[in-house]
């Protein structure tokens, strides 16, 4: 029953401001994580044997008669659904004492879960149109939590981010419409079969274009990504998590590979593309970051920049970079979510952002310092924590593949990435105590312990990783490899 | 039927153009949503007519639908921003909105 | 052909003129008009579903929320808009509208397209044996738009 990925949130999501009126904070906090603990369990420990024999393609019925809702679990959905679960868990437990003083709990839970549904939807379907409408359910439930403190700035952030996003879902959609005009369908399975026999690569590549343009706007990539640095840190710390760590990720690397990659197949030029703008992505945000005095705005920025490595992972399209650029992307999503979160514990405490009025903070928040510096170092590419290996694997392929100018261009921007993340740790937690902290507690327990998780996480993926890689990562990395065929072959119903 | 695909194509990408110029260049906030709605109803042309022109108005229709939904949905979002905006500034000048730089 | 040319003239028209007349109130109207013409437009291409759902949602309700908004939001000061825009952007948009004119027809013309089967059965049986999941999706798009206005309306607890 994998369509539970996503009409349970929605239903939670439904009944809540109902629960809201019984019971203001604890019923609300309790179902939105129960279902998110529910959600993370079936992916994770049911989820492995569901695919043992292939792909799982669910045909839903409804009162014993087969209806259009077609569902498609493979290696790389499933690689997907645990990273949405799992970070998705972390920023929701930050949430119950985080968004206390918001108000409106059993709202923001409501559109929280809404938001998992839309992700957990693009995920799993396996049509085009579905891609965009699931798309467009996770970024309205964004655009209101961007907005959901209501100040000044959260709405200017909000509206242009709104802005910005729905020229990229046009861009989808226009897209969309001419692979439709040439194929006649829809569906992944059917639409790549077209693809082959029509042999059109010049409207392909139009079409390629348009998604590129939008998807690229969602994901932030450089010459797209001037909403991200506004929107991120703007929201509510839980909400900048799941943004930087699932949203932009979902919504524009999962779709543009899935697309890419399995529907339309990779072709030499649309791989030059994609390792030009991940590369580009990476350099140039890594200098802006470098300029940064607010904390979150610099963590906004090193997304952009680390999205720009998953992407050139992936772009460069051999099985070793793929593997590479997935894993990345889930170690990209636990250190960011982490690092968001520990700046949001930062913000409760002192109220601010600017990295120069902070300072010592470490003596008086040890936990929350000690979690920010697993995060940051492992972002930053230090063995032996999990981003090391994800970087690792990148540039060696990219050695292998013989493209050793983007493999310079990783370890520089890697070093640069250090740099900036070792200034922002001296800056907020080392150095002498600046007096006005001098009454700062640390963090409260849920927001405390999900940092702790986080952080752990980290380090234990850095430990495993050969055993990470060869459970979750090889086998999405395997249907991406396998390109169109991985659709054509099994996807049919 | 290539014919008729062409200029409601046509038609579909001049109403594209016109919104991205508007939310280009347009500096009151309801008109830029005007903007974004334009754009909008160029997509739906698009898409509708390129059902039809292979034979699949059906599905097209379908699709144009949900579209249409999912627009109603983000017009709601969108004007609360807006509201929301207005009562912190007063104004629904875009110029106001400069706190953050891109 | 013809009825459909001018109809989609006139789309275009309002929606140039929604864009860029200086009054909101009109622009909201000129939108309206323009979705009531589009929706004309979709009844003339058999779809008349969807012809229904452009007027009574587009041009009804979407027309009815923008006017709400303008009410709510009059006592503002009238924004200036760019002088630069104003003439520069016509100019743009007459020039694209020639390239498009000039361009469309051969490029779509390169457009391969699979012979493809008609459609069997009705609207219904679409909707219902094909595109299910897309009414899940509605749903889920409602339910997003409904808690994003409560959340963006909601009353704000103290806690200064």
């Amino acid at each position: 029953m994998i369509i539970l990925f996503v009409a349970l949130p929605l239903v939670v999501a439904a009944v809540l401001p109902l629960v809201g009126k019984v019971s203001r904070r604890v019923l609300p906090d309790l179902l939105a994580n129960a279902t998110l603990v529910f959600l993370l369990v079936y992916a994770a420990v049911t989820g492995r044997a569901l695919i043992a024999g292939g792909p799982l393609l669910q045909q839903v019925t409804w009162l014993g008669e087969a209806v259009g809702i077609r569902l498609a679990l493979d290696g790389f959905s499933l690689f997907m659904l645990v990273a949405v679960s799992l970070v998705g868990l972390a920023a929701s437990l930050f949430a119950i004492d985080y968004m206390e003083h918001y108000g409106g709990k059993a709202n923001y839970h409501a559109l929280y879960l809404i938001m998992i549904a839309g992700m957990n939807g693009l995920i799993l379907v396996n049509d085009l149109f579905g891609v965009y409408l699931f798309l467009e359910v996770a970024a309205i439930a964004s655009y209101a939590l961007v907005a959901f403190g209501l100040g000044h700035d959260e709405l200017e952030a909000a509206f242009k981010y709104l802005a910005l996003s729905v020229v990229g879902s046009s861009f989808v959609l226009a897209g969309i419409a001419v692979i439709f005009g040439m194929t006649g369908s829809l569906e992944f399975g059917a639409v790549a079969a077209a693809l082959r026999e029509l042999d059109a690569g010049a409207v392909v590549a139009i079409a390629s274009a348009l998604f590129l343009m939008g998807f690229g706007l969602k994901a932030a990539l450089v010459p797209f990504h001037a909403w991200l640095p506004d929107a991120h840190p703007s929201a509510p710390a839980p909400i900048s998590a799941v943004l930087s760590g699932l949203l932009i990720k979902v919504s524009g690397v999962y779709a543009m590979t899935r697309i890419f990659l399995n529907v339309f197949g990779l072709t030499p030029a649309l791989s030059a593309v994609l390792m030009v703008l991940g590369a580009v992505s990476i350099v140039v945000a890594a200098f802006l970051a470098l300029g940064q005095k607010d904390m979150k705005r610099m963590l906004a920025y090193s997304s952009i920049s680390q999205v720009g490595y998953v992407v050139l992972g992936i772009g460069l399209g051999t099985p070793l970079g793929i593997a590479g650029g997935l894993f990345h992307l889930f170690n990209h999503a636990l250190a960011k979510g982490l690092l968001f979160l520990t700046s949001g514990s930062v913000q409760h405490a002192t109220g601010t952002r600017d990295l120069d009025e902070m300072g010592g903070l470490a003596k008086r928040m040890p936990i929350t310092a000690a979690a920010n510096l697993v995060g940051a170092l492992s972002i930053a590419g230090v063995p032996p924590l999990n981003g090391f290996w994800s970087k690792l694997i990148i540039i060696i392929a990219l050695v292998q593949a013989g493209e050793p100018v983007f493999a310079v261009i990783a370890v520089l921007a890697s070093v640069l990435t250090l740099w900036y993340y070792l200034l922002m740790q001296r800056k907020a937690f080392f150095g002498p105590l600046n007096e006005k902290w001098a009454a700062v507690k640390e963090a409260p327990f849920w927001m405390t312990a999900s940092t702790v998780l986080l952080a752990l996480l980290c380090l234990g993926i850095g430990i495993l990783f050969a055993s990470t890689v060869a459970t979750w990562v090889q086998p999405a990395a395997d249907v991406l490899a396998d390109g169109v065929q991985a659709v054509t072959g099994s996807w049919g119903f | 039927m290539t014919n008729a695909w062409y200029l409601y194509v046509f038609f579909a990408a001049a109403l594209v153009c016109a919104g991205l110029l508007g939310l280009l260049g347009k500096r009151n906030l309801i008109k830029l949503l005007i903007a974004i709605e334009v754009i909008g109803k160029g997509v739906s042309l698009l898409l509708l007519s390129t059902g039809f022109a292979k034979g699949h108005i059906l599905t097209a229709q379908a699709l144009v639908i949900t579209f249409i939904v999912v627009e109603v949905s983000l017009v709601a979002t969108a004007l609360a921003l807006i509201i929301n905006v207005y009562r912190h500034t007063k104004s629904l000048d875009v110029r106001n909105l400069a706190k953050l730089k891109g | 052909m013809i009825v459909q040319t001018a109809l989609l003239i006139g789309v275009v028209l309002f929606s140039v003129l929604a864009i860029a007349l200086r009054d909101v109130l009109r622009s909201a109207i000129s939108l309206a008009v323009a979705s009531l013409l589009l929706g004309i437009v979709f009844f003339k291409m058999n779809a008349p579903y969807a012809g229904v759902f452009e007027i009574s949602v587009v041009a009804g309700l979407i027309t009815v929320l923008f006017i709400l908004t303008i009410a709510l939001t009059r006592a503002g000061d009238e924004v200036r808009e760019s002088r630069l825009v104003n003439w520069v952007f016509p100019l743009v948009f007459v020039a694209f509208v020639a390239v498009d004119a000039l361009v469309m027809k051969s490029l779509l013309g390169k457009v391969p397209a699979l012979a493809a089967g008609a459609e069997a059965g009705t609207f219904g049986e679409v909707l219902w044996k094909g595109r299910t999941f897309d009414l899940v999706g509605q749903i889920a798009v409602i339910l997003a738009g409904v808690f994003a206005v409560l959340a963006l309306f909601r009353k704000r607890e103290k806690h200064d």
